[in-house]
């Protein structure tokens, strides 16, 4: 029997109905891939709803680290029909279809020829062997161990650690069905074609798995962060738990509002204490918040609020993921005031960036939107262990009673260069003041005297000046003296640059620049752009919000732009086709 | 001593009830001794919501609807400050209704002053939720009071009228010591009368009746409450007074850690909290 090469680079999407419980496979699968070294990207594909429905979960397994899944899915577990019908047409010709065929044998119309298909009655060899359909997770792992070839003491230990907090009457029958699995696998499908993949071990530095909804709040507590306020809604939600898990061991508040009006509104009344705040949404919450935000940036109120984006317009698609909010961030709300906009491109960054935000919006007095999208959000990857020892909390313009002590005069909008005030929180004595979103002199007090006005407008958008030189800059690679730029960020981010690795690695010159700065609109990212002959703006929205943002700060002339807006994020292979083809074109153009 | 932020003279016409209103607060906060720097006046949009300027506190200016939930947020992240909220009907019964209902569900141990009076004054006249000249065909008007009654966290309820002065001032420092005793949430409606669009003293003066000067009347009976409630109504009185007092758990002590002070004063410093941060690191090893 031959030994296939090892595999570096491998993606597996285990389907089934929602709430099957067919997905936690994947669990055991990480834990075996994660010792032998391996990378992983994790993305599920659920419709919303608790119970039924397609329910599929992805993985791509790789010895490089990568941003985004893989073009093609490898291996297919399915315990339905209507999940191997639709993935079928895109399968590789040498995918492997694992079917669980309790109910009827698989349907293989949708499936080339050449696609090798496994099929075994899970459930039903479950439930005559074991009394217990929920076993069909431990025999499927049973069966895609044996195919990866990985000796059943390993596999055997993968199974018992995913599943260590079972009780021993329920892990038996689990590592039973396992054996029955590796079996079944050994006898029907490796007998008569051998192995299909071998796994490879390396070792590799311990790392985190996390998403970029964790990564968030995790960042935001690091820097000091302790009050949230939020309102549930897909793919945000995550943030509210994570900090109503942790935030009250520490002391601190993270509760759930009666609306994003409550939520916004009570996050701005705490963040006025001087706590450290942040509230999180996801797009059509984040309108609902734009006036609060507004309030933030005209009263001076420092604000951190998380906008894990998904497909809109109006309730949209909730489980899809989406940059159309990428306007409404940077423009929305009535009004012009000072914000940030950041955009983490992966769960790593959304630590820096949670941690990063919650500094910038102390010092700015002001909101700092972190942009986010439901892939970055949701999407968990393997990631460097986060550097806890360079966050630390800067509490910038706070004035204590002893410092108000020594001044003669207290003015809580005070005019300086640079557009800060110093701010004294309620319970500071000798600080009294008055906060308002109207427009006021320096005392607070409401006025529309013109210069006033044009004092107080100009002073708020100093403020961004002042921090401009610490927000966070791109991330740049592939080759620096390429003509042809490709441009994105958040979830384009591993996209673009694996993309750029290929067209380099395939002849055509490329570089590429991750934006994590999307307002204000940093001069790397006009450098960058006046660099290159011309530039692909790569992004999911179907208006090219991003192009237009930064032909609006140079009018470049030389952005291309590609765009998706159908729930489903760019492939890699996709990209450099587009970007081949885009090319051939304009050489074409040129010769005529 | 620093000069800041002094109260500035209301913006009020001559003879609005809103004038009685402040000088009540102002003075229930002198009655109970309260510092003024830990004191937080949050208001609304409207004519009432201009009341911080003209009190001696940290004073904040709502956006419209919202003075609860800020006022909650204030409350939750530094308890120890003795937070008022105050703002109009409109503000309080329409485009902020919904936070009403949450707010004597929660019961934080805050202040809100409602000045009720019919109208929306500061655009000019258009009708309140509580304004008497609404359509009867399709509208009818909402009373505050009853809505709390029918809310099992309700602690404080209370309503009085800008023209007894007395009562007034009596049922605020009551409010501000429930706030104070971290008792929960004190509600008070105050009918105070918008003398430009809607000059009700004449029909108030007559129609309010204290329902505490009841002989045996107990503030702690949530069913008599809504007995003299409705029966006063029915006769076509305003009931006022104390109407409502219990013992509710106050929001902001479900949240309190012993030994911790509120999210405002914790030490969030690196050498206090890295050790944690490693520790909830440690569970996301790959």
């Amino acid at each position: 029997m031959t030994i296939p090469a090892k595999i570096d680079d491998l993606t597996i999407m285990v389907a089934g109905q929602g709430g099957d419980g067919s997905l936690t496979v994947m669990n055991v699968l990480s834990e075996l891939f994660g010792r032998r070294g391996y990378h992983l990207y994790k993305s599920r594909n659920v419709a919303s709803r608790i119970k039924g429905g397609i329910a599929a979960a992805q993985m791509r397994a790789s010895i490089v680290s990568r941003g985004c899944t893989g073009d093609q899915i490898d291996l297919v577990v399915a315990f339905d029909q209507e999940a191997v019908t639709n993935v079928g047409p895109d399968l590789p010709p040498d995918a492997v279809v694992v079917f669980d065929s309790s109910d009827k044998p698989l349907d293989r119309s949708t499936l080339a020829d050449t696609i090798r298909v496994i099929e075994i009655p899970f459930g039903r060899y479950a439930v005559r062997d074991l009394r217990r359909d929920l076993f069909k997770n431990s025999m499927s792992f049973g069966v895609i161990s044996q195919l990866m070839n990985v000796d059943q003491d390993e596999a055997e230990d993968c199974l018992r650690q995913t599943l260590r907090r079972l009780p021993e009457r329920v892990l038996l029958p689990n590592i039973d069905s396992f054996v029955d699995g590796r079996k079944f696998a050994m006898d029907d499908a490796i007998a008569a074609g051998g192995y299909p993949w071998h796994l490879e071990r390396v070792t590799r530095e311990k790392h985190l798995m996390i998403n970029g909804n964790d990564a968030v709040a995790f960042g935001f507590m690091a820097a000091g962060g302790r009050f949230f306020a939020g309102y549930p809604i897909t793919p945000a939600t995550e943030i509210m738990e994570w900090l109503q898990k942790h935030l009250p061991a520490k002391g601190g508040v993270a509760m759930q509002a009666e609306d994003e009006l409550a939520a916004v509104n009570i996050a701005l009344g705490a963040a006025m204490t001087g706590v450290r705040t942040m509230t999180a949404t996801s797009s059509p919450g984040f309108s609902l918040m734009a006036e609060g935000i507004g309030h933030a940036g005209s009263a001076e109120i420092p604000l951190v609020i998380a906008n894990s984006q998904r497909a809109g317009p109006s309730t949209g698609m909730p489980t899809k993921p989406e940059q159309s909010d990428i306007d409404m961030m940077i423009h929305g709300g009535n009004g012009e005031y000072p914000r940030v906009v950041l955009a983490p491109g992966n769960p790593g960054d959304g630590f820096i960036i949670g941690a990063a935000a919650t500094n910038l919006a102390q010092r700015i007095q002001g909101p700092v939107i972190i942009a986010l999208d439901q892939a970055v959000a949701q999407d968990a990857r393997s990631v460097t262990p986060f550097d806890l020892e360079a966050v630390e909390p800067d509490d910038a313009a706070r004035l204590t009673e002893e410092d108000l002590a020594a001044m003669e005069t207290y003015r809580r909008y005070e005019l300086n260069p640079s557009g800060v005030s110093p701010w004294a929180v309620p319970g500071t004595k000798g600080g009294m003041n008055l906060v308002t979103g109207n427009e006021r002199n320096e005392w607070g007090l409401v006025t529309t005297v013109p210069a006033k006005r044009r004092e107080m407008m100009d002073k708020r958008a100093a403020k961004i000046e002042h921090v401009r030189a610490d927000l966070p800059r791109g991330v740049t690679g592939g080759d620096p003296a390429a003509r042809i730029g490709i441009v994105g960020c958040g979830m384009q981010s591993g996209v673009i640059a694996e993309t750029a690795e290929r067209l380099n690695a395939a002849g055509t010159a490329v570089r590429y620049l991750q934006i994590r700065t999307l307002w204000p609109v940093l001069e790397e990212t006009a450098d960058f752009i006046r660099g290159c002959d011309h530039v692909y703006v790569v992004e999911q929205n179907s208006e090219g919000q991003l192009m237009h943002l930064l032909n609006g700060h140079g009018a470049f002339g030389n952005l291309r732009s590609l765009k998706k807006y159908d729930g489903v994020p760019f492939r890699c292979a996709d990209l450099v086709q587009h970007i081949i083809n885009g090319e051939a074109k304009a050489v074409q153009g040129d010769a005529a | 001593m620093t000069i800041t932020f002094t109260p500035s003279h209301p913006i009020w016409c001559a003879g609005c009830g809103h004038f009685g209103v402040k000088n009540a607060i102002v003075n229930a906060l002198a009655t109970i001794n309260q510092p003024a720097h830990e004191t937080m006046v949050l208001a609304g949009i409207g004519c009432s919501g201009t009341i911080q300027n003209n009190i001696d506190s940290y004073g904040y200016h709502a956006l419209h609807g919202r003075v609860l939930p800020t006022a909650l947020g204030v409350k939750l992240a530094n308890p120890e400050l003795m937070v008022i909220a105050a703002g109009g009907d409109g503000d309080g019964y329409a485009i902020g209704a919904g936070h009403l209902m949450h707010t004597f569900k929660r019961n934080p141990s805050i202040v809100y002053v409602l000045m009720n009076n019919g109208v929306y004054g500061l655009t000019k006249g258009q009708r309140s939720p509580t304004a008497q000249q609404i359509d009867p065909t399709t509208e009818r008007n909402i009373d505050g009071i009853s809505l709390g009654l029918s809310i099992p966290g309700a602690s404080f309820l209370a309503r009085a009228y800008s023209g007894a002065a007395d009562q007034l001032n009596a049922v605020m420092v009551a409010a501000l010591e429930h706030a104070a005793a971290g008792r929960g949430f004190a509600f008070v409606e105050v009918m105070s009368p918008c003398v430009t669009y809607n000059d009700t003293y004449a029909e108030w003066s007559g129609k309010v009746h204290d329902v505490t000067t009841a002989d045996g009347y107990d503030p702690s009976d949530r069913i008599a409450a809504f007995s003299s409630v409705y029966t006063l109504a029915e006769q076509g009185k305003i009931p006022t007074g104390l109407i409502y007092q219990s013992d509710a758990p106050a929001y902001e002590s479900a949240w309190k850690k012993p030994g911790l002070a509120g999210p405002a004063r914790l030490d969030v410093s690196p050498a206090g909290n890295r050790t944690h941060y490693a520790d909830i690191m440690e569970k996301y090893a790959f």
